[in-house]
């Protein structure tokens, strides 16, 4: 995918207006008032103290599992299966969260987290030694590998993890594997800043190193691909870049899934739900799969799912609302054609021009 | 209870049953795959058609209202894909998914905010499918293999021999396959290879929706958050196990319905972790998989489709 551009603002925002409107079709049509679900809406997300802590935590994960998507398929892969590893990520750093019993606050932590990204990377093996030496399709291994996640969390936290004896749920993670909460009455908490600064640092490694643009030959320009020859030309290996790409996706998916037992749950229970693994989909193509692009879109994505929330709770409008949108969005931004067909205006030609040189 | 007991009559019943929902998308798939579009937006096209034709059976209090929304729904739905994908411009893979999630996230969205439930919906007032039984076969020793079967179950046999047919018989067929091996060459000869894409894709949109319905109003009669459960998904395995043709789309169909089956009989049985029996059908896909990657490296394949 090229970067941003003034064109891809345009579509972007166009696209919010319209789907704002098919919103307010939407919520009419079944019933309920649009601009009172509106209102809900911005007070949910953006109203207080409280609700931006919650913000902010819904981002959290949101953020990991962007970055996990664009890398993935910025070494052009489709890693579909970033939510099977955001599963067994959690429930493995849950488990060293309470096996570890001599650990100091930080190596607790740090143990837990480094767990949790291993299984996480380790559940992404077999796709991606399937697809690169026997040229089976990622998408649909990682997307059957969510469904067995599911099932094999739910049984490992019924059968060998459990010590409840009444709810399915393993033991609550010892206070020396906790990831802080700052704010009373919020699961805000510091793997917030952990999911910021890996963001920031996969800016870093992915524009700015090597070791990033030898990633990034794989798969650039070639989304919904199979990676091209090219970086072979160059001498690059581009299959060790897409099975190291898919592995840093795949702890990414772990590393949020920790940070939710770590910071927010603090202990691994069957009921527990991710959806986060295919938001940050989403949100990684909103973000034009630029890791600050991302940032930007999780947090508007995690201030609009708060509000979601709120918006369930106050009204009859049951919280999907939210990702229908998103999705119809989705259909906005990801119509290439479209966004090209804007280049015959001069007008929208000389913005883009402009912002570009502004950039060099 | 012996082991052997697993094997009856019954078991066969139940495993054309698992088997005719997967391989019905499955020929979608195949057929997708044939003219090369890599269709993953499958799972959502069913899922539309089962909440559409769940809703028009309560509304009306008619099957044949819930069949014909069913199918508007899955046409709707591969209307969108194709416009996104082919008018549009937007990539096969994240159309897909953006409609697979849109539609998981839009029928759940639906059925709380109409029904207000959540969960599941089901109610009296859904007309399902009644079997067929087939009169003259009444007393003989078939009417337990081939009578009082659901519509999709003689239509999977109906499906699999008209597509072998077309295929293989007719120029649509040639037209299809040459689109999805070598488009360029295909366009020089003269075929339009984006109708071509336009019309297997539509087509995929009707099996979907006969898949999806056949999940919502003929076994059971109730709409279930997600109900598709990846058998879009498993479908798509199937078509590649199947070498994108209809007849061993049909067969890797049976491999999964056999599994499935084989998992409701053994949960009856023996005393087995209800999770794990769920995982079977999930746990053969991955070994299919494995399998296909397999049978790549080995370079074991059928004859090319255009020599035969």
């Amino acid at each position: 995918m090229e970067k941003f551009s003034f064109k891809d603002v345009l579509v972007t925002f166009a696209g919010l207006f319209i789907t704002s409107f098919i919103a307010w079709v939407l919520i009419s049509a079944t019933g309920n008032n649009p601009s009172e679900v509106a209102m809900y809406l911005y007070e949910g997300g953006f109203k207080g103290t409280r609700n931006i802590a919650n913000s902010l935590y819904q981002a959290t994960p949101l953020i990991l599992t962007a970055v996990a998507t664009l890398i993935s398929f910025r070494v052009g892969m489709f890693n579909i299966g970033i939510n099977g590893s955001m599963y067994v990520g959690a429930l493995y750093a849950g488990w060293a969260g309470y096996k570890f019993t001599t650990l100091g606050h930080f190596t607790h932590v740090t143990v837990c987290i480094l767990i949790g990204m291993a299984v996480g990377a380790a559940w992404m093996l077999l796709p991606a030694l399937l697809r690169v030496y026997a040229g089976v399709s990622e998408i649909i291994s990682t997307i059957i590998l969510n469904f067995v996640a599911v099932l094999f969390v739910s049984y490992m936290a019924n059968g060998p993890f459990r010590a409840d004896p009444i709810a399915p749920s393993t033991a609550r993670i010892l206070e020396t594997a906790e990831l802080k909460q700052i704010f009373p009455n919020s699961q805000f908490n510091t793997g917030f800043f952990i999911a910021v600064f890996v963001a920031i640092l996969a800016h870093f490694i992915l524009n700015k190193t090597t070791f990033g643009y030898e990633l990034r030959s794989g798969g650039d320009g070639l989304v919904g691909m199979y990676p091209s020859r090219f970086s072979s030309y160059l001498g690059i290996p581009s299959d060790r870049s897409a099975i190291i790409g898919m592995l840093i996706s795949g702890a990414l998916g772990g590393l949020a899934g920790a940070i939710e037992v770590l910071g927010a749950v603090r202990y691994f229970f069957q009921e527990l739900e991710f959806n986060q693994g295919f938001d940050g989909i989403l949100i990684g193509i909103l973000g034009k799969l630029e890791p600050i692009g991302s940032i930007i879109a999780s947090l508007f994505y995690g201030a609009i799912k708060n509000g979601g929330f709120y918006v369930d709770y106050k009204t009859d409008v049951s919280r999907e609302i939210i990702i229908v949108l998103i999705s119809v969005l989705i259909f906005f931004v990801s119509a290439q054609k479209m966004v090209k067909g804007l280049e015959k205006y001069p007008f929208i030609k000389k913005m883009d021009n402009f912002f570009s040189r502004k950039k060099m | 209870m012996e082991w052997i007991e697993i094997f009856d009559i019954s078991i066969f019943r139940s495993l054309l049953r698992s088997t005719a929902p997967i391989a019905i998308v499955g020929m979608a798939a195949a057929l997708c795959s044939a003219a090369g579009v890599l269709n993953i937006g499958l799972e959502g096209k069913m899922l539309n058609a089962a909440f559409a034709g769940v809703y028009a059976s309560y509304t009306f209090e008619s099957v044949w209202a819930g069949f014909t929304a069913g199918i508007i729904a899955g046409l709707l739905t591969a209307a969108l894909f194709g416009l996104l994908s082919f008018t549009l411009g937007a990539d096969e893979v994240l159309a897909g998914l953006a409609i697979n999630i849109f539609s998981l996230a839009g029928t759940t969205y639906l059925m709380r905010t109409i029904f207000g439930q959540a969960g599941f919906f089901s109610d009296p007032r859904i007309v399902g499918f009644e079997p067929i039984s087939i009169s003259f076969l009444e007393g003989t020793f078939l009417q337990p293999f081939l009578s009082d079967f659901t519509y999709s179950i003689y239509l999977m046999f109906f499906i699999a021999i008209s597509l072998h047919i077309m295929y293989y018989r007719t120029r649509l067929g040639t037209a299809i396959r040459a689109t999805g091996e070598n488009p360029e060459a295909a366009e020089d000869a003269g075929i339009n290879t984006v109708r071509i894409k336009w019309l297997v894709t539509v087509f995929s949109g009707f099996l979907a929706g006969i898949s999806g319905l056949f999940l919502s109003l003929e076994n059971l009669t109730m709409f279930t958050e997600g109900m598709s459960a990846g058998k879009g998904y498993i479908g798509l395995v199937a078509s590649s196990f199947g070498n994108n043709t209809p007849f061993g789309t049909f067969g890797a169909s049976l491999f999964f319905g056999l599994g499935d089956a084989i998992g409701i009989r053994l949960q009856g049985v023996y005393e087995l972790d209800s999770r794990l029996i769920l995982m079977i059908p999930y746990a053969l896909t991955v070994v299919v998989l494995i399998l296909i990657g397999i049978r790549q490296r080995l370079r074991i394949r059928p004859v090319p489709i255009s020599e035969s």
